[in-house]
């Protein structure tokens, strides 16, 4: 085990570093700076001074350098297009609140979707497995910008249930978590529900009836830690997936995220902004999967002991 | 007189999918008395792993024992509720499986595995249990048990694992354990000796014994009778000796030739397969199941199920040839006669 | 049970010939690998209606546009926020059509005809009033401000009158100038959406292609090299598996602009790390078995054998693969839309579609409804055939 840690300490090290260098140098591909885009055209010299402010003329290497310090000492440089406000800063108003409703999202992908899956594969072929499967498949191919504005539609809009944005009560927090947490939920409940159907088949579960165990104990003691394996590999693409659809709930539900900086940083071409939330986002997942790649040594006894 | 421990009456087994309904077992009657090793022979799908699961309960939908009587130690299985029988499973009757690799779950200590039939069944502490299952490793040869205990499935090697699933299956002191190809997926090294392992603990337990198999050769030592099955149904049923040297039907006959043996003198043996393909479950033959591959079939084969001749010593086989009506035919009975 | 006491007649025991029933019963017809899998795909309705659905949204796309008399850029403001279906009203013999916006047009069995002159403004009392045909119509949406305060989204907003008299729908129609009814900029959404089918299902193809031969080139060489190289190429493929690539996506299209060839090239350059990885494996599987072979060849060409073989060993699981990478990429495509990085205006893809219909969701709803309707079935579509092809295609299953 400590050794398929310290693998994946190193995997994930040089991952991020990777990750630091590729969107460092594809950043500053763009052609022109991140001046050049302003509507008002700036004089030649004040363009001039904030290019040597931002150290922009440097030679490239040397700005890359002074990048991987930064990232190194999590210091990620001012935003362009809102002078005064650092990246650091945009971050750490915008990551809890990002996180807070991940988290939320998270939680109800497992504490919903795990069950709901099992019950599924239980009742195989009747009743509730259909209205799971229908529900899961249509989940899988919705969207979750459609999902997110068709909820804004009929409960804001039309039977005003909900409301439509912000994060002020506990309300406005169902929209946000339904839609980010509405493919993860369907995949989930269709991954635990194969998984168990297939573990069902396997043959220790035989041997367990066998032995004159009540099916109870033979399908949550014997079958249930085998067929969460999966499920469990699939948390780190969760995460990413959670993630990413915050881009489209935050625009959606006008919360006040990362996700929503993210975007308004793509539109404006703020590019430190860019840069910086990239590699935190980036960071944070690869964290997250490395995560679960300990969790998944930890159940799972052939990697524990295994290698 | 030791009395029978097991005795299934005419038992009818099928399972009825949405292709219709596969007769796997048409009409099995056999017993088994205290201390016995009884050995059911024959290919795959002739129905005698669904015999075994229809006398452990354990058919999975669609499968159903429609007729029938399953009488273990006087009492009809049949009849029983859902809480007896897994009560008696891994108590009173247990069973080992083809595959160890597989039969075995991954995630969970052997030890652990062990115990749990233990505490279940016997009510001990945990600390005791653990103590029993140790014992019960070392009673099948596996070295260093109190170690042992503590591996994974996967620690084990094939033969090991079979041995920790004999643990398994022995640890309530059961009065039947039926094994299902427990030595298919072996080695031909280590089936020897799991087998020699059955024989050794069943007399020092006393427990009765199936041994289900597609290889005559694995039941010659280890059991006292043999059934040979074919097409749902049992064609023979005799003691070894009967078997080997006196057998009474086509079938086992053909069986016999188309093994190597030991026991013979002539140098060039030749092996001698039988020719065709099991039958259809679905739509069962009327007549005898083996008709369309026996060398020596009458028209009354095709048409009429052959009833049971019986000898004195209660050796049985179904076939016409035995009618009292029937023609002399020179049989190739398979038995070299050599050395007996 | 004996056999003693059963008699039977003496033809009985005449011996019949067996050899004739050995010979291999039914002969049934060989199938190639690919006819068996066929075969076996059609037996799987879900998938059927996946591969038909597939089949006709394709041809919508390519031929649908043609069948409407607008161009997916052609603006019309006047007409701009109809629906697909309508209440009208009736004045004389003149059908009218009250639009949200409180403007009137004049209608016939559903067509649009023209956008009614408007003859008075009265701002105060928040009138209007429209000459239909020479009878003054009097649009008063007074009401629309106290129904909004009350939040009452059922509250009256608005009366149209002819003198005292109030006048009510009279029916209901489909529109039939506009099928799908029109945008802000009063273009047609009916040929948008296709035309979005056409950039959708294009940007979603040829990424996947792009995908595959990245893939396949990628995983080919590495599968072939072995050893040390491909080691390393496997572990930067590894690597690159735990990026969450979305993210380098937006990345690319920031760098290189938006538009139709920048979304392709950059979904099809990130995602191929999966095919590179099934390449890979199915080589190596290959080398393997023919390895032997070779050697027994005496140095016929490795490299022709396994391209002999790997082709159709492989082929069953890249198919599957791509099958289910198309989806990916309309969702991929209709994100990056959506966040605004899509295809330029005027061009219209699904993304698109649904990111302008956005702003006037509470009013004018059935501007999401179709692209949306339109990306589900899709995914759905090809989500069906994946899986179908995936069971087809197993060879294990094979009969």
């Amino acid at each position: 085990m400590a050794r398929y840690t310290l693998r994946r300490v190193v995997s994930m090290l040089i991952t991020l570093w990777f990750v630091v260098t590729i969107t460092f140098f594809l950043m500053h591909s763009i052609p022109g700076g991140p001046f050049d885009l302003n509507e008002k055209a700036l004089p030649p010299q004040v363009l001039e001074a904030l290019n040597e402010k931002y150290h922009l003329n440097d030679p490239l290497y040397k700005q890359y350098f002074d990048y991987l310090k930064g990232v190194a000492t999590f210091e990620l440089g001012p935003s362009f297009s809102r002078p005064g406000i650092t990246v650091n800063q945009l971050i750490e108003q915008g990551f809890p609140v990002s996180a807070r409703l991940g988290g939320l999202a998270a939680l109800v992908v497992i504490g919903v979707g795990v069950p709901v899956g099992i019950i599924s594969a239980l009742k195989q072929n009747q009743w509730q497995d259909y209205v799971v499967t229908i529900f899961a498949t249509l989940g899988v191919a919705v969207p979750g910008f459609v999902l997110g504005t068709l909820i804004v539609y009929v409960f804001s809009a039309r039977l005003d249930m909900l409301p439509a944005y912000g994060l002020d009560t506990w309300k406005h927090y169902i929209g946000p978590v339904v839609t980010l947490s509405g493919f993860s939920l369907a995949f989930v409940s269709r991954l635990t529900r194969s998984s168990l159907l297939e573990v069902m088949q396997q043959d220790y579960i035989r041997t367990a009836r066998a032995k004159g165990l009540p099916e109870l104990t033979v399908i949550f003691k014997h079958a249930l830690k085998n067929s969460l394996i999966p499920v469990i590999t699939y948390m780190g693409p969760m995460i990413a997936a959670i993630m990413t659809g915050s881009f489209v709930t935050e625009k959606i539900f006008a919360v006040p995220g990362m996700g929503r900086h993210f975007v308004e940083s793509v539109g404006n071409r703020d590019y430190t902004v860019l840069l910086g939330t990239t590699i935190f986002y980036a960071a944070f997942a690869i964290f997250m999967i490395f995560l679960v790649d300990i969790a998944y040594g930890l159940i799972d006894p052939r990697i524990k002991l295994g290698d | 007189m030791s009395q029978k421990i097991l005795d299934v009456k005419n038992m009818k087994t099928s399972f009825y999918t949405h292709v219709g309904e596969v007769q796997a077992v048409r009409g099995v009657s056999f017993s088994l008395k205290k201390g016995e090793a009884l050995g059911i022979v024959g290919e795959s799908g002739s129905g005698k792993s669904v015999t075994s699961m229809s006398v452990m309960q354990l058919l999975q939908y669609p499968g159903k024992v429609k007729e029938g009587e399953i009488m273990f130690k006087g009492d009809d299985i049949l009849k029983k509720s859902k809480k007896d029988m897994m009560n008696i499973r891994g108590d009173e009757i247990a069973m080992i499986f083809q595959d160890p690799m597989t039969s075995l779950n991954p995630v969970y200590k052997i030890g652990d595995q062990i115990m749990e039939a233990i505490i279940r069944h016997q009510g001990l502490s945990k600390a005791e249990a653990r103590e029993k299952a140790i014992d019960m490793l070392r009673l099948v040869g596996i070295p260093s048990p109190e170690e042992r205990v503590d591996n994974y499935p996967h620690e084990f090697s094939g033969g090991m694992r079979q041995r920790a699933m004999i643990a398994i299956a022995l640890s309530c002191e059961p009065d039947l354990l039926i094994a299902d190809e427990p030595t298919t997926a072996l080695d031909v090294t280590i089936q020897a000796q799991i087998l020699e392992l059955l024989k050794e603990l069943s007399e020092k337990i006393d427990t009765s014994i199936i041994l289900i198999t597609h290889d005559l050769g694995v039941v010659a030592d280890v059991c006292d009778r043999i059934c040979v099955m074919y097409g749902g149904l049992i064609m023979e049923e005799g003691t070894a000796e009967e078997i080997f040297y006196e057998p009474m039907h086509p079938y086992t006959m053909g069986l016999l030739k188309s093994i190597p043996r030991m026991d013979e003198e002539s140098e060039d043996q030749r092996l001698i397969p039988i020719p065709g393909s099991p039958p259809d479950m679905i739509k069962p033959p009327v007549g005898c199941p083996f008709a369309a591959r026996c060398p020596y079939t009458m028209k009354v084969c095709m048409e009429k199920m052959p009833e049971y001749s019986v000898t004195e010593t209660g050796h049985r086989a179904v076939c016409w040839l035995n009618h009292k009506d029937a023609p002399e035919v020179q049989v190739d009975t398979g038995v070299k006669r050599g050395v007996k | 049970m004996s056999n003693e006491n059963i008699v039977l007649s003496k033809d009985m025991w005449e011996k019949v010939d067996t050899s004739l029933l050995q010979s291999d019963v039914i002969a049934r017809p060989s199938m190639t690998y690919w006819q068996d899998a066929w075969r076996r795909l059609k037996q799987n309705k879900l998938s059927m209606i996946g591969l038909i659905t597939v089949i006709i949204l394709t041809s919508l796309a390519v031929f649908g546009p043609m069948l409407s008399a607008f161009e997916y850029s052609d603006q019309d403001l006047s007409m701009s926020g109809l629906p697909p279906r309508f209440d009208y009203y009736q004045v004389g013999d003149k059908q009218i059509y009250l639009h949200k916006e409180y403007r009137l047009y004049e209608v016939e069995n559903g067509e649009f005809i023209q956008a009614l002159p408007k003859t008075k403004e009265d701002m105060m009392k928040r009138q209007r009033v429209y000459d239909v045909d020479g009878t003054p119509v009097v649009v008063d949406y007074s009401f629309a401000a106290k129904a909004r305060k009350s939040g009452d989204p059922n509250a009256k907003k608005f009366e149209l009158r002819v003198g005292e008299e109030v006048l009510q729908p009279v029916g209901k129609s489909f529109n039939k100038t506009f099928w799908f009814g029109t945008d802000a900029l009063g273009r047609d959404l009916y040929v948008r959406v296709l035309f979005g089918a056409r950039i959708s299902l294009t940007v979603a193809l040829v990424a996947t292609v792009v995908q595959f031969f990245i893939g396949v080139l990628y995983g080919g060489v590495s599968g072939y090299l072995g050893g040390r190289a491909d080691n390393i190429m496997m572990r930067i493929v590894d690597i690159i598996a735990t990026i969450p690539l979305l993210l380098y996506v937006i990345l690319l299209m920031v760098v290189f602009g938006s538009g139709l060839k920048t979304i392709i090239i950059a979904i099809g350059s990130v995602y191929w790390v999966r095919m590179a990885r099934l390449v890979r494996g199915q080589v190596l599987s290959i080398k393997e078995q023919e390895y032997v072979m070779a050697a027994q060849t005496l140095g016929a060409s490795t490299w022709r054998i396994m391209v002999r073989h790997l082709i159709p060993n492989a082929m069953g699981p890249i198919i599957v693969s791509l099958a289910m990478t198309i989806p990916n990429a309309i969702f991929t495509e209709s994100f990056l839309s959506f966040i605004g990085l899509g295809v330029s205006a005027p061009m219209a893809s699904w993304g698109t579609l649904a990111s302008d219909a956005l702003g006037g969701l509470r009013t004018y709803a059935y501007q999401l409804f179709y692209p949306s309707l339109f990306i589900s079935l899709t995914v759905l579509a090809f989500n069906f055939l994946g899986d179908g092809l995936r069971d087809a295609l197993d060879p294990r299953l094979r009969k």
